[in-house]
């Protein structure tokens, strides 16, 4: 009987296709904090998804989808990156319509591979995201996620709290801004040049990596807090596309160790 | 046989009144001087007598309501039907009708009927741009502008009227903006101009976050 309810629910679902593609720039690639041992890097970033959304009640929804992202470096191509993934969610909605507080949770899984192959491992992001809406135009998210990151190399393993809120404006029909806060608690790598005893005293783990070439630098996973602020604007293009730009400014700290990133994206995303 | 002095003047009354019957064009436009589609635009003359008509349609295609905008008389039933392949779901909070048809394929075997003026706001709970409007008139005079912002109210019987316009973006109450008119035969011209919000209807295209229709 539920094999049935499942099916015939199966047969009513709805087919979601989603891709982004565009390009992403990174002022510090190599989270150092020395400017000399800075460098950074643009790339191209792809990422297209097949979902489903299954409505199991007025109120309850599942979500589940397969994935596959790659991100292509101009320079330092060892994070030259691929990777299927999966994931499932269940959404739901505190009442009818798009103005009703709603909370999801999903969780993605996935293997990324990197050209420099050592870097490559599995990754899994529990997500758990709520939202209210206070007006036709104002929403505010937020959530908390935690991200773990398996390697065959234990230098890559790496796990990470985040917690964000974003505020979501939709000044037009077609315009849609958001500004939002990021904090993040957990391992980091940070790339510097030799020595680095200042570094060293409290990082985990350290090798020495060829990856943003001469002169050969040290990779230090520390324990980082990053506070992080973002602000991007959507613009719907037409029915089933947009062009999204993104702005990142996140300080990253392991006292006596800081650095900071800027990260500026654009995209142009579709849906059907 | 003569007819009688009675049946001349009923007949020569009703008459005249078809001869006096006129049109009344409305044009809308917004606050800046463009035509204004999708605005209702009806008059009214005291208590309606005409029935209301039986059944109007909001169709669900493509994931759109069809048509966006629609006006019935007091009393009319509506029937939407799903014509796509997936399920809808179908809800109003507005106070002058409060309804909701859960998850469904096909059409509902019965209409929704709006027995109450008002202006409806309906909405899909599951695609959150879906959005349409229903205005529920006490009158049997009203029409939808077009694109060209115009509207024309056919065979309105001779007499004095209120005319008034509404749009879902109008700021205010459409009382406000009312204007009289004596209609006879012929057609006379209306126009109104409409201050408008911010159009702000949801997006179906990829948005920024993960709400909406994740």
């Amino acid at each position: 009987m539920i094999l049935l309810i499942l099916l015939s629910s199966f047969a009513r679902a709805e087919w979601r296709f989603e891709g982004q593609t565009g390009v992403v720039y990174n002022s510090n690639l190599s989270n150092s904090d020395r400017s000399a041992d800075v460098r950074d890097d643009w790339a191209w970033n792809s990422d297209i998804r097949a979902g489903n959304a299954l409505q199991l009640t007025r109120d309850l929804r599942l979500n589940f989808g397969a994935d596959l992202r790659g991100q292509l470096w101009d320079r330092f191509d060892a994070f030259n990156t691929i990777g299927p993934g999966a994931s499932a969610g269940l959404r739901y909605r505190f009442g009818l319509g798009r103005q009703a507080p709603w909370v999801l949770l999903e969780n993605r899984f996935g293997y990324d591979w990197f050209q420099d192959t050592p870097q490559g491992g599995c990754d899994n992001v529990l997500n758990f995201q709520a939202g209210i809406a206070l007006s036709d135009r104002i929403a505010l998210e937020g959530g908390y996620a935690f991200e773990s990151f398996l390697a065959p190399n234990d230098f890559y393993d790496r796990q990470l709290h985040r917690a964000n809120a974003n505020i979501v404006f939709d000044v037009t029909s077609s315009l849609q801004v958001t500004a939002g806060y990021i904090y993040r608690e957990g391992d980091v790598i940070s790339y510097a040049v030799p020595p680095r005893p200042d570094i060293a005293r409290f990082s985990i783990e350290r090798e020495d990596q060829d990856q943003f070439g001469q002169p050969l630098r040290t990779a230090y996973k520390l324990l980082g807090r990053t506070h992080t602020l973002s602000f991007s604007v959507a613009y719907q293009l037409m029915k089933y596309a947009s062009v999204q730009l993104g702005y990142e400014y996140a300080v990253t700290t392991h006292d006596p160790l800081q650095y900071e990133n800027h990260v500026v994206e654009a995209n142009i995303a579709v849906a059907y | 046989m003569r007819p009688s002095r009675g049946f001349v003047l009923v007949t020569v009354l009703v008459f005249a009144g078809d001869l006096l019957a006129g049109s009344l064009e409305v044009i809308v436009k917004d606050d800046k001087g463009r035509p204004c589609s999708d605005a209702v635009a009806y008059a009214a003359a005291g208590a309606a007598s005409t029935a209301p008509k039986k059944q109007a349609v909001v169709d669900q295609r493509d994931k759109q309501f069809i048509p966006y905008m629609t006006a019935v008389q007091v009393g009319t039933g509506v029937i939407f039907p799903n014509s796509d392949n997936i399920r809808h779901h179908v809800y109003s909070f507005s106070p002058a009708k409060k309804f909701e048809l859960p998850l469904y394929s096909g059409v509902p075997a019965q209409p929704v009927v709006f027995d109450k003026a008002g202006f409806i706001t309906l909405g899909c709970n599951i695609h959150d741009w879906m959005i349409a409007y229903i205005a529920v008139l006490p009158t049997p005079y009203f029409q939808v502008t077009r694109g060209d912002g115009r509207a024309v109210l056919k065979d309105l019987p001779a007499g004095q009227y209120t005319v008034q316009v509404w749009h879902p973006a109008l700021k205010g109450q459409p009382e406000a903006l009312s204007q009289g008119v004596d209609v006879g035969g012929g057609t006379k011209s209306l126009q109104f101009t409409l201050p408008l919000k911010h159009d702000v209807r949801a997006k179906r295209a990829p948005g920024l976050t993960t709400g909406g229709y994740r």
